[in-house]
């Protein structure tokens, strides 16, 4: 045994220096080393399975993978096709259309629901009465523990056409002459993403501000009022600055995750009307792997969009660590 | 100090305020009340609109059917089942390769890390992931909603610095008494660690409860469809569901509408939420700044 476990470290660490033990606990920090092993290779076993084994699956986005019965033999046998699948995807009418979608949402996403927690804490942090600030509070999450199905069924409840209390408004005070189908409608299909997620994600992904408020210092708050800062000025001088380094590792972090979308969000919304504005890269692979069996094309898709996005991680990592000193990773 | 600045006088600020907050709390709950409201009201009346505020014609008629609906109540059996077991398995699993990889004398640590890092920045997508559910027996099997979430890198990465900032001379005396490091873990480190876990625990709570891309995509059975994803069905079902098996008066059937029946669906499924949230959000607020300031 105490063999294997000097192989395994050799492989693990090459000629990695262990450290001396006092003889007296030697046998048994052998042991308890041997059952760390085994408890960090379970999770090695794990990964091997459901992350890395499915690397081996790429190999379809360069094989002729579509409409096969047997998607196995594709990966195994199926013909090269090179990047004739990247190539149809370039090619293809939808290309532009879901790239627009993708980056546009997330642009929005980025310039709206990023900065929208992090007022929403600085304001609630700002109410003074304890109850009313603690029930809004509770209050604000409530949504978050929706599941974006019942979110969904209760948004489109509210802007039926024919029922929903929210065309009834609009007509009602003259600002539109007719009923508006929020959800057919391609060109208000952002703007239903953005509220929604908006709705949704604003009490919760104030949390993390809080928390990052809470440590900033008193006596900063004590100094600026002697000095005849205003509570706006405070706001601006004290608070703002103190959370600000938090504020920029998750914008960065954001910034790498151009590309992705909420699937369940999207999915929920989506219907054959609205295609043109709704379709993402993430919903596309889905549709086109999973419900038209296009498997090659789905899996080049999906790859080219997972470079992208690995590369804007790394730079951002990179220009994180630059702004405030620390990475994510 | 806290005195005076108690004693101050309400500015424009803090009217705007709590002015917005207040719009803010009746945007978050109106929708909710809206649809309970839509629940209890006679479908074909509601379908006249403005029934917004109050039911008009009260009727229990749309719980009716979907508390004799068999499907819902699978899907509360297939949801409770899996966010149970999943839940469990997956906090015990991920605390396990946690407390490995936050021990500085396990051997390869950086090697190891590296490999579970790794898989939070690159993946094969969801097609390669698919055929592997495919080749390993997954698909149309309870097991798909538990054993791919056993194991995620990140709460990994959460729970291990917290388990590295716990003070090591506990563990070492346990050590030099002959405990395992299994033993340790469950006996030690984990009752110490009660904050970050059950953060761990509720996110995978609210994650397994809210699921419906799965059943979506991984199954096609439909017993084994989740809560949410039988919801879905109901909700983009345009016809009200005939219960096979089970007698409704035929007199119901001439007001009822799939819509407000889709509604009576939601808050059914919604009420555990509803009931529980208030008392987990305390624990889940209080674990997320846990996490949040792990560095």
């Amino acid at each position: 045994m105490e063999k294997l476990s000097r192989a395994q470290t050799q492989t693990i660490e090459g000629n990695g220096g262990e450290a001396k033990a006092p003889r007296r606990l030697h046998k048994k920090l052998r042991k308890n080393d041997w059952e760390l092993l085994t408890m960090v290779w379970l999770g090695v076993l794990f990964v091997a399975v459901f992350c890395y084994a499915p690397l081996f699956g790429i190999v379809l986005a360069f094989k002729d993978g579509n409409n096969v019965l047997n998607i196995m033999n594709a990966i195994l046998y199926g013909d090269w096709v090179g990047w004739d699948n990247f190539r149809s995807f370039l090619a293809d009418g939808e290309f532009i259309d879901v790239m627009l979608n993708t980056l546009g949402l997330n642009s929005l996403m980025m310039l709206i629901n990023f900065p929208a927690p992090v007022l929403f804490a600085l304001l609630l942090n700002e109410i003074r009465p304890v109850r009313f600030k603690r029930t809004a509070q509770t209050i604000s999450y409530l949504p978050h523990f929706l599941s974006w199905v019942v979110f969904g069924g209760i948004i489109s409840a509210l802007v039926n056409t024919d029922t929903g209390v929210l065309n009834a408004l609009l007509v009602r005070s003259g600002l539109s002459s007719a009923p508006v189908d929020i959800i057919g409608d391609p060109k208000y299909f952002w703007g239903l993403i953005i509220v929604t997620s908006l709705i949704k994600g604003i009490g919760w992904g104030s949390i993390i501000y809080l928390a990052a408020i809470s440590g900033v210092s008193k006596d900063l708050y004590e100094a600026a009022e002697i000095d005849g800062a205003s509570r706006v000025g405070r706001i601006l001088h004290v608070t703002l600055p103190g959370i600000a380094p938090s504020v920029v590792t998750f914008f960065l972090l954001s910034v790498s995750g151009i590309l992705n979308s909420t699937v369940e969000h999207i999915l929920v919304f989506q219907t054959q009307t609205n295609l043109s504005r709704s379709q993402v890269i993430d919903t596309m692979v889905l549709q086109y792997g999973l419900n038209h069996g296009m498997y090659s094309y789905a899996t080049a898709i999906g790859l080219f969009k997972s470079v992208i996005a690995c590369g804007l991680l790394v730079a951002s990592n990179f220009l994180c660590k630059k702004l405030t000193g620390k990475g994510v990773y | 100090m806290a005195k005076r600045r108690a004693l101050r006088r309400y500015t424009w600020f803090d009217w705007f305020n709590i002015a917005f907050m207040s719009l803010f709390c009746f945007i978050t709950l109106f929708p909710i009340w809206y649809v309970l409201v839509g629940s209890f009201n006679e479908g074909l009346d509601y379908t006249m609109g403005g029934v917004w505020f109050w039911p008009r014609v009260w009727t229990l008629d749309n719980y009716l059917v979907v508390v004799t609906d068999a499907a819902i109540w699978k899907g509360y059996l297939v949801t409770i089942g899996r966010t149970v077991i999943g839940t469990v398995t997956s906090v015990v699993f991920t605390s396990v390769v946690a407390y490995a990889v936050s021990r500085r004398n396990l051997r390869g640590r950086k090697v190891y890390y590296w490999i579970f890092m790794f898989t939070m920045f690159f993946g094969g997508g969801i097609i390669p992931y698919f055929i592997l559910l495919k080749t390993i027996g997954l698909l149309n099997n309870f097991l798909v909603y538990v054993v791919p979430s056993l194991f995620s890198a990140y709460n990994m990465i959460v729970i291990s610095v917290f388990f590295a900032q716990l003070p090591d001379s506990l563990c070492e005396a346990a050590r030099i008494d002959g405990a395992g490091e299994y033993r340790i873990l469950f006996t030690i480190v984990m009752p110490l660690s009660k904050p970050i876990l059950s953060t761990v625990a509720l996110w995978s709570i609210v994650g397994h409860w809210n699921s419906y891309l799965d059943s979506m995509y991984y199954v096609n059975d439909p017993d084994l469809y989740s809560l949410q994803y039988v919801l879905m069905r109901i909700i983009n079902k345009s016809s009200v569901p005939t219960n096979p098996g089970v007698t409704l008066p035929p007199s119901l059937y001439e007001t009822i509408t799939a819509k407000t029946v889709s509604f009576a669906a939601i808050i059914v499924s919604t009420i555990p939420v509803l009931a529980c949230y208030p008392f987990l959000q305390k624990y889940f607020a209080s674990g997320f700044m846990v996490g949040a300031v792990k560095e």
